[in-house]
């Protein structure tokens, strides 16, 4: 296809976008709707990974050192802690005197009954560890025991095992829904395309028998609905965008910004929220447009 | 050149349209594919421009063998014929020099270039004035004209042209035959489908006679119905009937000013 070929189709998938004024609002109302549900799902989603993220940093894992463990031992596995940046966020020591204040203030009004208890001999040295992601405890839980000096490694291991069992759940529905919402606007709108095709079918068929390729046939099409869905994402995005910074600026005014409940900001999400949408309205158009296509392009 | 060797051709409804069909029509000759409605002769064109592919057999043209050749060069093959139909196939949303440049916009000819082609060819058929017209404008044998300036402007070797004359009065189509010869004295190759006889018996040019899928004639100089002795008065030449045709200019003569035009042929031959 030369230039000029190339530049005739772009210029008819422009023309087309006018030509049939209801079919571009009925494929632009259409594909606005399906980019609204995945926005809103993406939006969702992106929230409860946020919410379970921090949640999973909590510390989870609690490592007890031998009574006796010596200096050496206890920076041995500081230093470990200090080096595995990749699964651990961060963690802290605390000594048996800081164990003990803390035993003593959970037992709130009973605290008196350890006033006489000699913490030095009977409490360890513990470090209490925040991962990246609660996926990671198996790992660090398996190398941190290998450290000399460490006697067990506690793990809240049902919440770990919810809080990784949900994350994937959560991953894989957001995949499963992207992947549905995105064959069902297919269809719909190379439906919507087929109708202002099917109106085009004999100059579709003169341009076979002129010696058209399929490629240039196809191009004004895919312009045309590539243009359709570009129009589509601008508007999901703005809906979403506000629509959820109202939400967020409603929620939040109740909630701490620094709480494990806290949203994620709109400013945050926007721009994925947008690439998002861009990326699905154009691929959707341009796809669904080419395919309505197929079927008149076989002369 | 056209070779049809032993083509066959039976659609998926089992029904036999082609049953061993073999002839050759070499550059430049003028035919006539004649015979009743459902014998064959639509699938033959149709395996000429590609819309059908034989189930055995060969076509070649100019020694390439269409009937193997891969979809990606249908494309290719199509703008060496032009195609002529008996419902002009022409695009209502564009005016005549639209339609007509169309034709030269998909292979990329430049603007310039391809309104001076546009100008020329619209001049031989007789409709320069009518550019700018809507083809539901035009009357049935001046859409028809337009569909011919549309299939020579990319000077084919071949025209290919079914029922030309079907949707016409009898006047217009003899102007119509006479543009299509006055095209084929520039010595591009004509193959017309048609029905009508009287056309037929004037023009005596090469009939291949179509029935049941099966040749049953191909002669030249011959008529709708076979060779047999008439008289000149009862069946004159065709020549010599004075036409409803605009005047003609020769394809050359009309290309003379642009110096490569017309674009491919010359390259081709060499």
């Amino acid at each position: 296809m030369t230039i000029r070929a190339f530049g005739n189709s772009v210029k008819e998938g422009f023309q087309g976008i006018i030509r049939h004024p209801l079919v571009t609002i009925a494929s632009v109302t259409t594909i606005l709707l399906m980019l609204l549900l995945m926005s809103v799902f993406f939006v969702f989603s992106a929230d409860a990974r946020y919410i379970m993220k921090k949640v999973g940093q909590q510390p989870p894992i609690e490592i007890y050192m031998k009574l006796n463990c010596s200096n050496d031992e206890l920076n041995m596995v500081s230093q470990y802690l200090s080096t595995d940046t990749e699964h651990v966020k961060s963690f802290a020591m605390l000594n048996p005197e800081q164990n003990y204040n803390r035993f003593k203030s959970n037992l709130g009004s009973s605290a008196s009954i350890l006033d006489d208890f000699d913490y030095n001999t009977y409490l360890p040295y513990t470090f209490t560890v925040q991962l990246q992601d609660p996926s990671y405890a198996g790992q660090v839980v398996t190398n941190i025991q290998a450290v000399p000096g460490v006697n067990k490694v506690m793990t809240e291991s049902r919440v770990m095992l919810f809080l990784t069992e949900t994350t994937k759940v959560v991953n894989i529905g957001t995949a499963v829904a992207f992947a549905v919402l995105f064959l069902i606007s297919l269809f719909i709108i190379s439906n919507m395309v087929r109708i202002s095709v099917y109106s085009r079918a004999t100059e579709i068929s003169i341009m076979k028998f002129v010696g058209a390729t399929n490629g240039y046939i196809r191009l004004p099409y895919i312009v045309e609905g590539g243009i359709v869905g570009c129009m589509s994402a601008i508007f999901a995005f703005l809906i979403t965008y506000f629509s959820y910074a109202r939400i967020y600026d409603w929620m939040m005014a109740k909630i701490e910004v620094s709480s494990y409940y806290a949203l994620l900001p709109a400013n945050r999400l926007a721009i994925w929220v947008l690439v998002l949408c861009l990326v699905s309205g154009i691929v959707i158009g341009a796809i669904g447009s080419g395919i309505a296509v197929r079927k008149y392009i076989k002369v | 050149m056209i070779r049809f060797e032993n083509v066959c051709k039976t659609y998926k409804t089992g029904t036999d349209a082609l049953k061993g069909v073999s002839f050759v029509i070499e550059d430049g000759e003028f035919v006539f594919v004649i015979g009743k409605s459902g014998s064959g002769k639509s699938t033959l064109m149709k395996c000429i421009t590609r819309e059908e592919r034989p189930t055995s057999g060969m076509v070649m043209l100019d020694h390439f063998c269409i009937s193997k050749m891969p979809r990606a060069l249908v494309p290719v093959l199509r703008r060496q014929i032009g195609m002529i139909y008996q419902d002009f196939r022409l695009i209502e949303s564009k005016t005549v020099a639209e339609n007509v440049a169309f034709a030269g916009e998909i292979i990329g000819i430049s603007k310039k270039r391809l309104h001076q082609m546009v100008d020329i060819v619209l001049n031989i058929v007789g409709l320069r004035e009518k550019g700018s017209s809507m083809p539901q404008e035009l009357s049935g044998g001046e859409q028809q004209r337009v569909a011919i300036a549309r299939a020579m402007l990319n000077n084919p070797k071949l025209i290919v042209a079914d029922e030309p004359t079907g949707n016409l009065d009898p006047q217009t189509s003899e102007s119509v035959m006479a543009l299509l010869q006055e095209i084929n004295r520039d010595g591009t190759t004509v193959l017309i489908c048609t029905h009508d006889s009287n056309l037929v018996d004037r023009m005596k040019k090469r009939v291949i006679e179509i029935d049941d899928g099966l040749i049953v004639r191909d002669e030249k100089g011959s008529g709708y119905s076979a060779l047999k002795p008439t008289s000149k008065k009862a069946k004159p030449d065709f020549d010599e009937w004075e036409m409803n045709a605009p005047k003609m200019v020769s394809f050359d003569e009309m290309c003379k000013d642009l110096p490569d035009f017309p674009p491919s042929r010359g390259e081709d031959e060499k």
